[in-house]
């Protein structure tokens, strides 16, 4: 642990101060043992990451983020990586890349986006993070100031494929942040996404920060900060991209792709107790489906749990209509059942717990339920 | 000389056994406001600070037993216990904690049901998980609420072997759980 952390601490002062050592890019990818290190590394983490239960499994969502990251490529200067993206259900606003071409994106950084062309910002970043090399680079400037203090090459190689890793999810230095930045840009505007999308989704991202009072995620980070990164595209599309404002954004089928992620994501924020954001995330996803009976179950939950004043009353209301939506839905029942026993209210308590048995007579908290009955026919009011 | 050697190793032995044994010891158990009958064989580990016991060591099987203030945040959810709070609601909220914290992988809750822990109404969770590494745990956690205090006693052991060989010691330990209101009686009543 003590030797980990003596890494990180090596990594944090490498990226502070140091300029990368340029790497060249079209040197074939995997010739230096190093490399093959960082690679080997890299597969390991996303082995982990692969078992341990955190990918959101949607094929159709997968493609399409595949069929983004594909149209990007063709134009990018390092055609033989093989780019594969996945999605990790983190409602935190994050995506990071791993030096060998695959690609996390969170689902929380997902259902913020508005359109396409803002995916595909993102996705350009993470991808010019791989292209052009920013682990091999971010190592090789760690080798150099490292490399009289260690002893033998194994340790070294040891040194190299930690930190490499590290790296690709915590961030890079400024330098390489924001050439990332500018090149994704490049490869956005060249693929005919609208360059200015990316502003909106640092707006967006920087709103939410805001409201949450959540430290800056890595996407959203501190190299440069955001401010930077704000003042960089500006700078960007005033010179480079003066007149290229009319690409494409994609927004519906972009917002059709992801609507049950969106719905999937705000559970993840319920279950973190960030009740605005689930909120508003329910309300995006029921702009584009109205008459779900499930988001609007969720909007009821998650007034119920936040359990201000007069929350349980519009708790209610979207619980009726949830069950008005879809009346064999159990979990809007016990849930009526719940803020009725709790109010006292034994026999409408009764009535709904009972219903929600009826429809799920295996559901998760059947216990609770049954214990709850108990109560109600023996207070008299059964 | 061989005196002398077999003198030193002898004094090795018994200074490592002596140590060994200081170590595996129920001394150092923070003062709290509850009782437990701790069974024979389970040991403090001197380097945590909790009122944590185990038998062959924490990352094989350990007993947590905590008191904490009802409205102290937890680390991975904003959501907070209250006392007004069903035992299913509170249950829930612990759910979502451990849900949330990004050391625990493949979360799986087994059961979630009601219980009674000392008298007081509370709830059973029985969960698996895996950390990092891929080592995979099995969790019995009990929990209720009382005045403004959250109650909760858990088991965490390593679902091979060693989840089921503990489980009755763990039960002991729970059946034994009081809490003490008379803070003056708690080091009478503290039986170790």
């Amino acid at each position: 642990m003590r030797y980990l952390a003596s890494i990180i601490a090596v990594c944090c002062l490498v990226a502070g101060c140091a300029t990368s050592r340029p790497v060249p890019v079209t040197q074939a990818l995997s010739a230096s043992a190093e490399e093959q290190m960082l690679w080997s590394r890299a597969q390991e983490e996303q082995d982990t990451i692969n078992c341990s239960g955190v990918l959101y499994q949607d094929a159709e969502i997968e493609n399409y983020l595949n069929q983004i990251a594909k149209k990007l490529h063709t134009n990018s200067i390092s055609p033989d990586i093989s780019f594969q993206i996945k999605v990790v259900k983190d409602p935190n606003l994050n995506a990071f890349a791993f030096p060998n071409g695959v690609i996390y994106i969170h689902t929380g950084i997902l259902a913020r986006m508005d359109n396409e062309a803002q995916l595909a910002a993102l996705l350009a970043h993470e991808m010019v993070h791989c292209t052009h090399r920013h682990s091999m680079r971010a190592l090789r400037s760690l080798k150099d100031r490292t490399q009289a203090k260690t002893a033998t090459a194994q340790n070294l190689a040891q040194l190299l494929g930690i930190s490499g890793s590290i790296a690709s999810i915590s961030g890079y230095t400024r330098e390489l942040e924001t050439e990332a930045d500018r090149v994704g840009l490049d490869l956005a505007v060249k693929a005919n996404y609208d360059p200015r999308e990316v502003l909106k989704l640092f707006e967006l991202l920087k709103q939410e920060i805001e409201i949450e009072g959540i430290e800056e995620p890595y996407f959203f980070g501190t190299h440069p900060n955001v401010r930077q990164r704000i003042e960089n595209v500006n700078n960007w599309l005033a010179e480079k991209y003066r007149g290229k404002i009319a690409g494409i954004k994609n927004r519906d089928v972009f917002q059709s792709r992801i609507s049950r992620l969106v719905l999937d994501n705000a559970r993840l924020d319920l279950r973190q107790g960030r009740f605005l954001v689930a909120q508003r995330t329910v309300e995006k996803f029921l702009a584009l489906k109205p008459d779900d009976a499930r988001a609007y179950f969720l909007l009821g939950e998650i007034f119920r749990q936040r359990c201000r004043q007069d929350d349980a009353a519009a708790a209610i209301k979207y619980y009726e209509k949830s069950i008005s939506l879809n009346p064999s839905f159990p979990e809007p029942h016990k849930a009526m059942g719940l803020i009725h026993y709790k109010d006292g209210e034994k026999r409408l308590a009764k009535k709904y717990f009972e219903s929600c048995l009826l429809l799920s007579p295996d559901i998760a908290d059947k216990a609770y339920i049954q214990g709850y009955l108990k109560l109600c026919v023996t207070n008299g009011e059964g | 000389m061989k005196k002398i050697l077999t003198s030193l190793i002898s004094l090795l032995l018994i200074t490592g056994c002596a140590s060994v044994a200081q170590e595996r010891s129920l001394n150092n158990l923070p003062d709290n406001a509850f009782s437990v009958k701790i069974p024979e064989g389970w040991w403090k580990p001197k380097h945590i600070d909790k009122y944590l016991i185990t038998k062959d060591g924490v990352f094989l099987q350990y007993v947590l037993i905590q008191q904490r203030p009802i409205d102290r945040p937890y680390r991975n959810t904003k959501k907070k216990l209250n006392k007004g709070m069903l035992p299913q609601e509170a249950a829930g909220v612990i759910i979502d904690e451990i849900a949330s914290d990004r050391r625990i992988y493949n979360f799986n809750v087994i059961e979630n049901a009601p219980a009674i822990i000392d008298g007081s109404k509370g709830f059973k969770i029985l969960f698996t998980y895996k950390d990092k590494k891929g080592s995979a745990f099995k969790t019995l956690y009990y929990g209720f609420i009382s005045g403004d205090s959250f109650y909760n006693l858990r088991y965490n052991a390593a679902i091979r072997h060693y989840f089921e060989k503990d489980i009755t010691a763990f039960e002991q330990i729970l059946s034994s759980f009081k809490v003490v209101k008379d803070a003056a009686a708690l080091s009478i009543a503290l039986d170790r």
